[in-house]
């Protein structure tokens, strides 16, 4: 059974069947597109429960050759790396559906965007055929850039149009990148071309072509990433994207270009990642230490929030290219953690929007008092966020900070300094927003009902979850994880230090949660 | 005259008789656009049929080259060709002749009596745009361009009454000529440098270059150099292309997509015709001059389009922009061929269906097209904004849609011609195009300035123009390889 390929299907059928609904009944809009939304996460259900331990190979191949000249096929598969990116998108979409209650401007077209957007994004995280991944990858950006330009605040225009055009930048580059390689690969074959990532893999390189074609790749998925000094566009758009779009974004967009790097630039390119490793972990230390510096002094809190998502993406950068088992694999980590907890972020600031309608920090004081049980989800997702022993965040920074400890070990201290930085920024905020005097204001809001808990809770559950049992994910991130390395100790002179090579990372990051908790 | 073919010309031959035949009815029957409205429907359907059995034709090798004369010097070379090229030509002409015929409907109407003098000289028009892409000689090429060329400076300025029609007419025959004279002065100078004004056959240009090397070039290549400059001025190459905003603006709504879309096939098709297969031996000398017009092109068509406020000015621009790409295909040589005609085949429905959306929205006779008229189409008219969004990622290159599909083979051939500065200036350009056509898209999608505006009424055959021209979008994004398939033969002789 084509079990990927009804996977990418399902949202575009729900698309489908949302956009059919009859104009007469708008107050069926929202079950209906909530239960479609579940339809994939109940086949990355079975694929989470038939997916084996400890098997590198990619699982539910598919493979249609759609044109032989071209060397074009419909290929699907998953292992590893994409496992994770796949369950955390089929996780969050339902969630951001259900927190679209406020939505009443063309709810049918908005729900439509989100369900395409669904299909497109696992699209990219199961494609291996590298024209169709592109084509997901860069179809992602309609439906998102009209999410934000039609339902954003006020300066959406502007924010979507430079969302639309950092990215596409990218992609411009990446297309040029694949297109060049599929020629490369084509001669291999004996075709005009082949996009068929195992045939590209074959492909011998010259350094200088490896650089060129990194620096291709690269470029796109940095900004997608984003990767400082790539990064400006994030603030704007997350800051004017409505909380659907906010949350997609920070949980599963900016996961497509450290999910690139990782399998399509670290495979690709051994030698000049082997060169370049030093050069993209400066860029993702400086992310980390910027993207937390700034966000202290933002006064506004979803630009704070998004300030922070770049700090966090540097860490995941720095991770990837440390080139050690510990780091790769706390990167993967961290990508899923960070995509519940910023998730869950935005949805709660989002919440609070709804009742207030400001965003400025300014404004609120003593809210604690006023929604306690809001504030208390709050204090304990930010307290994932900065990486607290025992929730998600600390095992993929730990990791990280252990593996490139190894390789780049400068770079992992001055990364250490970001964690105190992200407690500055957060704790701060938190003060300043839930203690202290009660605003006039805020006085009679509301605290959370039965439908806004509700959307929290599996955030909640799996946040606690993976922090303090992460064996079940890193059992299966890590065969593909260490096939990346054995490929780049193949391909080039590097070693990857005997530390990192331990035998059961797992063990490490959980004698890293005891001694915490310790 | 030898060898002569019906076949060959049974293109021309059908819609030259279509045109007689309106201009009889409309005589005769008061001038009742029910009767000769069917008439040019029919005529165009059965140019199109004429194509299919060419095509068929050609794939059972009944192609050649034919009306040749044998005996006097100059004249034993063939006015007419039969190959897969020209079959495709025809096909793609009789089908965009079609629905631009359809998408003209509202204008036609509103024409009232002068309507069919209208119809007969879009059917003339295309009758000469396809002998253009349909002969192996120099001069019937300019025949073809003038049919066609005459015909459309008509068109633009058929509303005479209206506000920038006759100036956009005058424009368009006045530099449209002076083109025109370039194109035939390149075919004077050519044919003095080689001694032929036949693209291929006996003693034909290719042949001259086969058997000798010219040691003084200079006339060749001013000769080149004209018929160049006049073709790329046809299809509105930069920096060639000054005329085109201000005679689309101007120009009748319902009268530009057929104008627009249809010159740009049957350009490329003669651009392709006299250079790619013609002068293939001097591939080194225009090579790169196409590869500089394509990516001045590009450039110039995406930053002008970013600032405009004209809707059929973005879109001409656009067409300039959409030259570029299309000449970036051409720097490969033969093998850009399937590029060319993959996206001139879905270009052209692309434009035919954005005209007609500019003519719903804001009449079929409107000169000028403020954007800001789109705003709030998709509460006014959902099911026409929808349509409109199709075409607009079509013409801007994303994946999923035709328009992409054409680009990355265009990108491809170019690449594999070691043009790859081409390729980074044309996917750089196309990201910058995503922002004006993105913004095409988010008006449409704005709240209307005021509410009284009521719905967007949509005739029957504009519904059924634009929902083609979004359903080729779409359908050749999605599964591009049938057309694929067809393209790879549409090759000339």
């Amino acid at each position: 059974m084509p079990v990927l390929s009804i996977l990418i299907a399902l949202p575009f059928i729900g698309a489908l069947i949302v956009s059919l609904l009859p104009r007469r009944r708008p107050e069926i809009v929202f079950p209906v597109a909530l239960g479609v939304s579940l339809a994939p996460l109940a086949v990355v259900l079975y694929v989470l429960s038939e997916f084996p331990v400890g098997d590198p190979n990619i699982q539910f191949p598919e493979f249609h050759v759609v044109s032989e000249t071209f060397g074009i096929a419909w290929q699907l598969g998953i292992d590893g790396i994409s496992l994770f990116m796949v369950a955390l998108t089929a996780i969050l979409f339902p969630i951001s559906i259900a927190a679209s209650r406020s939505v009443t401007d063309k709810l049918k077209t908005y729900m439509v965007l989100l369900l395409l957007l669904e299909g497109a994004v696992l699209g990219v995280f199961l494609a291996l055929d590298m024209i169709i991944f592109f084509a997901f990858f860069e179809i992602v950006l309609i439906p998102m850039y009209l999410l934000i330009s039609m339902w954003g605040s006020e300066n959406r225009r502007y924010a979507s149009i430079k969302f639309v055009l950092f990215t596409a930048t990218g992609s411009a580059f990446l297309l040029v990148g694949i297109v060049a390689l599929a020629i490369l690969a084509g001669d291999l074959v004996g075709t005009a071309s082949s996009f068929n990532f195992a045939v590209m893999l074959q492909v011998p390189m010259s350094d200088t072509t490896q650089l060129w074609l990194f620096a291709a790749f690269g470029i796109a998925f940095a900004i997608k990433v984003p990767l400082f000094p790539f990064h400006t566009w994030l603030p704007d758009a997350h800051t004017e994207a409505p909380t659907a779009g906010s949350v997609i974004l920070a949980g599963v967009l900016l996961k497509m270009g450290t999910y690139g790097l990782l399998r399509f630039n670290l495979m690709l390119f051994p030698d000049a990642v082997v060169d370049a490793a030093p050069v993209l972990g400066v860029l993702g230390v400086i992310g980390i230490v910027y993207g937390a510096a700034v966000a202290i002094v933002q006064p506004d809190v979803k630009r704070l929030i998004a300030y922070s998502s770049v700090s966090h993406m540097g860490f995941i950068v720095l991770g990837t290219f440390a080139l050690t088992s510990q780091a790769l694999e706390g990167a993967l980590f961290l990508m899923i953690s960070h995509g519940l907890t910023t998730g869950a972020l935005f949805l709660l600031i989002g919440m609070i929007y709804e009742r207030t309608h400001t965003r400025a920090i300014a404004d609120y004081g003593g809210l604690a008092k006023v929604m306690p049980e809001y504030s208390g989800i709050f204090l304990f997702i930010i307290f994932a966020s900065a990486g607290l022993p025992g929730l998600s965040g600390f095992v993929g920074e730990f990791m990280i900070l252990i593996g490139t400890y190894l390789t780049m070990p400068v770079l992992a201290v001055i990364a250490g300094f970001g964690v105190i930085l992200a407690a500055v920024y957060l704790l701060w905020a938190y003060e300043r927003v839930f203690t202290g005097p009660t605003n006039p204001k805020l006085e009679g809001l509301k605290d959370l009902g039965f439908r806004e808990i509700a959307i929290m809770v599996p955030l909640v559950v799996l946040i606690i979850g993976l922090g303090v049992y992460p064996k079940p994910v890193m059992e299966r991130i890590s065969p593909s994880v260490e096939i990346i390395l054995e490929r780049i100790e193949a391909e080039t002179d590097y070693e990857v230090p005997t530390f990192g090579r331990a035998e059961d990372v797992a063990q490490v990051a959980e004698a890293g949660v005891g001694e915490g908790q310790g | 005259m030898q060898n002569m073919s019906w076949l060959a010309v049974s293109f021309e031959v059908v819609l030259l008789v279509g045109a007689l035949a309106v201009l009889l009815v409309a005589v005769v029957s008061g001038r009742s656009r029910a009767v000769w409205g069917p008439i040019v429907g029919l005529a165009f359907a059965l140019s199109f049929v004429a194509g299919l059995w060419q095509w068929s034709a050609v794939a059972d090798g009944q192609g050649g080259m034919f009306f040749s004369a044998q005996n006097v010097e100059i004249a034993v070379s063939p006015m007419v060709v039969l190959d897969g090229y020209s079959a495709f030509a025809a096909m793609l002409l009789g089908a965009v002749g079609f629905f631009g015929f359809l998408g003209s409907w509202d204008l036609q109407v509103r024409l009232g009596k002068r309507a069919a003098e209208f119809s007969a000289l879009m059917l003339l028009g295309v009758a000469g745009l396809h002998m253009m892409a349909a002969t192996p000689n120099l001069l019937v090429i300019f025949v073809g361009l003038e049919t066609a060329s005459i015909s459309f400076y008509i068109l633009a300025g058929f509303t005479r009454k209206a506000r920038g029609s006759d100036e956009s007419a005058l424009k368009y025959f006045l530099l449209g000529s002076l083109a025109s004279a370039l194109f035939l002065y390149g075919v004077a100078l050519t044919f003095a440098a080689t001694g032929s004004l036949s693209l291929y056959g006996a003693n034909s240009i290719r042949d001259f270059f086969v058997n000798n090397i010219l040691t003084e070039p200079g006339v060749l290549l001013v000769g080149m150099a004209l018929m160049l400059v006049g073709l790329m001025f046809k299809v509105s190459a930069a920096p060639f292309h000054q005329w085109a905003p201000d005679v689309y603006q101007g120009a009748p709504s319902g009268a530009v997509g057929l104008m627009a879309a249809g010159v740009k096939v049957a350009g490329f098709a003669a651009l392709g015709r006299i250079f790619v297969a013609g002068l293939a031996s001097q591939i080194d000398v225009w090579g790169p001059i196409f590869a500089g017009v394509a990516a001045v092109s590009m450039i110039v068509g995406t930053t002008m389009a970013l600032v405009q406020d004209d809707l059929k000015r973005l879109l001409a621009y656009s067409g300039v922009a959409h030259a570029g790409y299309l000449l970036a295909a051409l720097v490969a040589g033969y093998d850009g061929f399937e590029a060319m005609w993959f996206y001139l085949a879905t270009y052209a429905f692309m434009v035919v269906g954005a005209f007609t959306v500019v003519s719903v929205v804001n009449g079929p006779g409107s000169s000028s097209t403020s954007l800001s008229t789109l705003k709030g189409l998709a509460s006014r008219n959902p099911h026409l904004a929808w349509l409109m969004a199709v075409i607009m990622l079509g013409m801007s290159g994303m994946p999923f849609f035709a328009g992409f599909v054409g680009k990355a083979l265009a990108f491809v051939a170019a690449g594999q011609a070691d043009y790859l500065w081409l390729v980074v200036v044309g996917t750089l350009t196309t990201v910058i195009g995503l922002a004006f056509y993105l913004r095409v898209v988010s008006t449409m999608f704005q709240t209307a300035d005021s509410n009284d505006l009521g719905q967007v009424e949509m005739s029957a055959t504009s519904n059924v123009t634009v929902l083609v021209a979004a359903g080729v979008t779409l359908v050749f994004g999605v599964l591009p390889w049938p057309l694929l398939e067809v393209v790879r033969d549409a090759l000339p002789l």
